[in-house]
């Protein structure tokens, strides 16, 4: 008897009588070439939108440096494209954004740090299952709420604080920026932590040292190189943003003079942008000179991402090696010493620099000190002390999300009212409702995300389940990744430039869909490539070992099993995208409209812009201002709990 | 270096296979004549090449980046590794059992009807003979036939083994390649598949890598010795663990080291 017979439905000719059985197949290879091709295509559409991205700014950009050298472009002192005689110095600008980072920097490496490490180590799971939803409210506030925030509430506080004028202050900004870019920091840092082994760990507390012992001089050193790639992360974030920035600092392009002065006004370049670009002349010599000014940017962030992709890409090569620590921290092991003399030397330039001589001989005496001082500290009191500075830091992180969100929510409900969520503006927004910018943010939320989904997901697939590490690969990664590190606000610019100019869309609600989907496109691969590679390979050598084809194996045992991930990352994805007010600024939205948009090359309202007119430019619209900044945030806000549910509801499910 | 084998009838041979993973290499020189409606065993210390060998005839090497290899791979007097083959359908032909259980996260019915299914069978009642079937040459129909739609995950360790098996029969391959099914297995669940082994030999050709001894000499009519990439000696499984030509393979089998 032929055991096979009962495959016949399978196994069309019996073994014996077909000797060509292996050549017999390809049946389907041509489908799963068209299929590879269409992923590949979707694949290098990121690194095509980087290209032109550069190509577009340049295109603008360029044409400056006929008028304006770049000497006078890059060193000139004055700022002033409207003067009687235009000047378009861009040092007040840039000098702005570094100050403001730095100050940024300052007050959030040591909280991120002292709550990375909180969170790891010293919480209990319980409080853990607490603070870290909490931290990531915090990255779910969009940026034109700290704006707003920070414009009712901080520079006012700090106006009382120190008798000045004004709040709107370089510190305003930077400590705006801090708390925006704590999430990040945290985050990374964290995870950074969480990965040091447990061996390293134990070892540790088995030579009798105790827990601080421990954290200080195994964890941390073993995480350097994520946590540092945590902080360059943190940095961009704070150099590339614009909203919050714009809202706060005052924005007069001067140099603060005496430079540590924190308390006055500065104006960055992503400031910049956000004020001009909106009402510059389209070809005039300032025109091109923002795009310079968004080269500019762009090149920064540029030189902060790769840094930190970098660092990022040595951590993943010495894990793959299995060396435990990280590459930097091994590296820098051996020269502990100099390297620790050498950061504190640039300190103190810095700190000379900035804050004037006093200040370095103050730093250079007091450092030491504490060093001094620090290794004769019991270990008992030590660990005592350095925790009581962790919960202090944890302590702030958490007051700041319940501030923040506490004065939002008790100003903001007032102004709720059926009237405020079904009717039109009125008054330029002073009375009657925000109905059209609720209805805008959905129409602009769900183009992007239809534009950018099947995108991402068709190049995560690629990325993830088609090719082995290469050079075409690193090429498209590097461009996702660039993509990702990309200012908000040069999105904005080259939408403008390429979707509302050249391809002639108009200021339309089609516009800002492209605009944002580019902007959230990175995000998608990426969660997408992450839910992918969490399917074990043993699944797919299963598949492919019964005879499947690539794509039979992707299609019916890789995707499923991924899709709660490649949810959660479209809905992550979307909040973001109902949050963003600076790629929608020049491309899609418009402040006051009592309708509808008819078609998809009309413009539309938007939440986050209507927040941001009403507060910056509409005198005596407090409470709709709060008002539409507690829909926002309750928008953006609800939409991350949806996905954080999704995502434990799965964790908790699958088991492989 | 040619092994001599009592020559009925080979369904694999490989002729001067050399593999490479990189610079290093992996296989050296392997001619080995795998016959057909046996059960040939493989076996040799850590990092022999036994597994790397067994992966070469239905190419799962191919997944690996990096891996070259050189010589002759033939099933059924087919080069497998001409270009113009289709390694799917290849795959199909020489099924694979792997160390550990991998059912996918599906109904037990759906790991087993996933292979036919992605061959084209659409027909319930098609599909259903098969699933049936291939459990039940599995040893598994009567364990697991009350709750066929029940998610794979929940059975333990040895029955998702047999479920793998089942699901690698459901294919309708004529080689059937297990690399060390039984390592993560209690010793009853091994036990059973090693029984299930000895029913398969009737219908099947069955390649086993694994590290027990023991399980070689139960289960094998041939057996293969491999050290350093190298096949140091292959015959009758008695005479391999009786009188070994090799002094390498009786220190080996009598475990003066490995």
């Amino acid at each position: 008897m032929n055991p096979l017979h009962t495959y016949a439905a399978i196994r069309n000719a019996s073994p014996e009588g077909d000797l060509a059985l292996l050549t017999a197949g390809h049946r389907g290879g041509a489908y799963e070439r068209v299929i590879r091709s269409i992923w590949f295509l979707t694949a290098i559409f990121g690194v095509l939108c980087v290209f032109f991205i550069l190509a577009f700014l340049l295109k603008d950009g360029l044409p400056l440096f006929s008028s304006v050298s770049p000497a006078e472009f890059l060193f000139g002192e004055t700022w002033n494209p409207g003067g009687a005689t235009p000047s378009y110095g861009t040092m007040p600008l840039w000098t702005g954004t570094i100050l403001v980072t730095i100050g940024a920097m300052a007050i959030a490496t040591p909280l991120g740090i002292a709550s990375a490490v909180f969170i790891s180590e010293l919480a209990s799971p319980r409080v853990r299952s607490v603070v870290k939803p909490v931290v990531e409210l915090l990255a779910g506030i969009p940026s034109v709420v700290y704006g707003f925030f920070g414009l009712v509430f901080l520079t006012n506080a700090l106006r009382l604080q120190f008798d000045i004028p004004s709040g709107e202050t370089w510190l305003a900004g930077s400590i705006l920026l801090a708390v925006m870019a704590l999430p990040t920091i945290i985050t990374v840092a964290e995870d950074a932590i969480s990965a040091v082994p447990r061996e390293y760990r134990e070892g540790s507390m088995g030579l009798g040292a105790n827990h601080w012992q421990t954290i200080s001089r195994v964890i941390v050193p073993s995480a350097l190189s994520g946590i540092t790639a945590a902080l360059i992360l943190g940095m961009g974030r704070a150099v590339g943003e614009t909203m919050a920035v714009l809202m706060v600092t005052g924005n007069a392009a001067v140099i603060p003079d005496p430079l540590y002065d924190v308390l006055s006004p500065v104006r960055t370049l992503t400031g910049t942008l956000g004020i001009e670009m909106g009402e510059v002349a389209i070809g005039s010599t300032h025109y091109h000179a923002l795009f310079g000014v968004a080269l500019l940017l762009l090149l920064i962030t540029l030189a902060v991402n790769l840094a930190a992709m970098g660092i990022m890409g040595h951590i993943r090569r010495s894990q793959a090696g299995g060396n435990g620590p990280g590459r930097l921290s091994s590296l820098m092991q051996p020269h502990g010493r100099k390297i620790r003399t050498a950061g504190l030397l640039s300190l103190l330039l810095l700190a000379g620099a900035v804050f004037g001589p006093l200040a370095a001989v103050l730093l250079a005496v007091i450092v030491p000190a504490g060093w001094y001082a620090a290794a004769r500290i019991p270990a008992a009191h030590a660990q005592r002390a350095a925790f009581s500075l962790m919960y202090a830091a944890i302590g702030l992180v958490v007051l700041a999300v319940a501030v923040i969100l506490g004065d939002i929510l008790i100003h903001g409900l007032p102004a709720i009212s059926w009237e405020f969520l079904t009717g039109s503006p009125r008054n330029l927004g002073r009375e009657g409702g925000i109905f059209p910018a609720i209805v805008g943010t959905l129409y602009l939320v769900a183009g992007a995300i239809a534009v950018a989904l099947p995108v991402g997901m068709g190049a995560a697939i690629y990325l993830t389940e088609y090719t082995r590490e290469g050079l075409a690969t690193k090429i498209i990664r590097s461009g996702v990744d660039l993509l990702n590190g990309t200012p908000s606000i040069v999105f904005g610019l080259f939408g403008f430039s390429f979707l509302v100019l050249y391809l002639g869309f108009g200021v339309s609600l089609l516009a800002g869909q492209v605009t944002l989907s580019l902007m959230i496109l990175p995000t998608i691969i990426r969660t997408t490539e992450e839910a992918l590679r969490s399917v074990p390979d043993s699944l797919r050598e299963g598949s492919l070992a019964l005879g499947a084809t690539r794509w039979q194996t992707i299609a019916r045992v890789i995707l499923p099993p991924a899709v709660p991930g490649i949810i959660t990352g479209a809905i992550l994805s979307i909040g973001r995208a109902a949050g963003e007010t600076a790629p929608i600024l020049f491309t899609a939205a418009i402040f006051s409209s009592r309708f509808l948009p008819d078609s998809v090359l009309e413009p539309v309202m938007a939440l986050p812009y209507h927040l941001f007119i009403l507060s910056t430019n509409v005198p005596g619209a407090q409470t709709n201002q709060y008002g539409t900044a507690l829909v926002l945030v309750t928008l953006v806000v609800g939409i991350y709990l949806v996905a954080i549910a999704i995502r434990t509801h799965y964790q908790n499910k699958i088991t492989w | 270096m040619v092994i001599p084998v009592e020559q009925t009838e080979p369904i694999i041979t490989t002729r001067g296979l050399d593999l490479f993973y990189g610079e290093t290499p992996a296989l050296n020189q392997i001619d080995i004549d795998i016959l057909r409606h046996r059960v040939t065993a493989l076996i040799g210390p850590s990092g022999c090449g036994k597994s790397t060998l067994l992966r070469c005839f239905n190419r799962m090497n191919d997944l690996i980046p990096s891996c070259r290899v050189t010589g002759s791979v033939s099933y059924r007097g087919e080069n497998i590794y001409a270009p113009d083959v289709d390694v799917v359908h290849l795959r199909k032909l020489i099924g694979m059992v792997f160390q550990r259980p991998n059912p996918f996260p599906k109904s037990i019915y759906d790991n087993v009807a996933y292979g036919p299914k992605v061959h084209g069978v659409r027909d319930k009642g098609a599909l259903d003979t098969i699933v049936e079937e291939s459990l039940k040459k599995a040893a598994l129909w009567d364990e697991v036939k009350d709750r066929l739609h029940t998610p794979a995950m929940g059975l333990s360790g040895g029955q998702q083994q047999r479920l793998c098996i089942a699901r690698t029969l459901a294919v309708g391959p004529e080689v059937i390649l297990m690399d060390e099914p039984c390592s993560a297995l209690d010793p009853i669940a091994t036990a059973k598949i090693e029984t299930l082994i000895e029913e398969l030999r009737e219908q099947y050709t069955v390649i086993i890598v694994t590290h027990s001894m023991q399980q070689a000499a139960r289960v094998s009519d041939y057996t293969g010795f491999m050290y350093l990439g190298e096949l140091i000696e292959f015959g009758k499984t008695e005479k391999i663990f009786e009188t070994p030509d090799k002094e390498l393979t009786s220190n080996y089998i009598t475990g003066r080291f490995g």
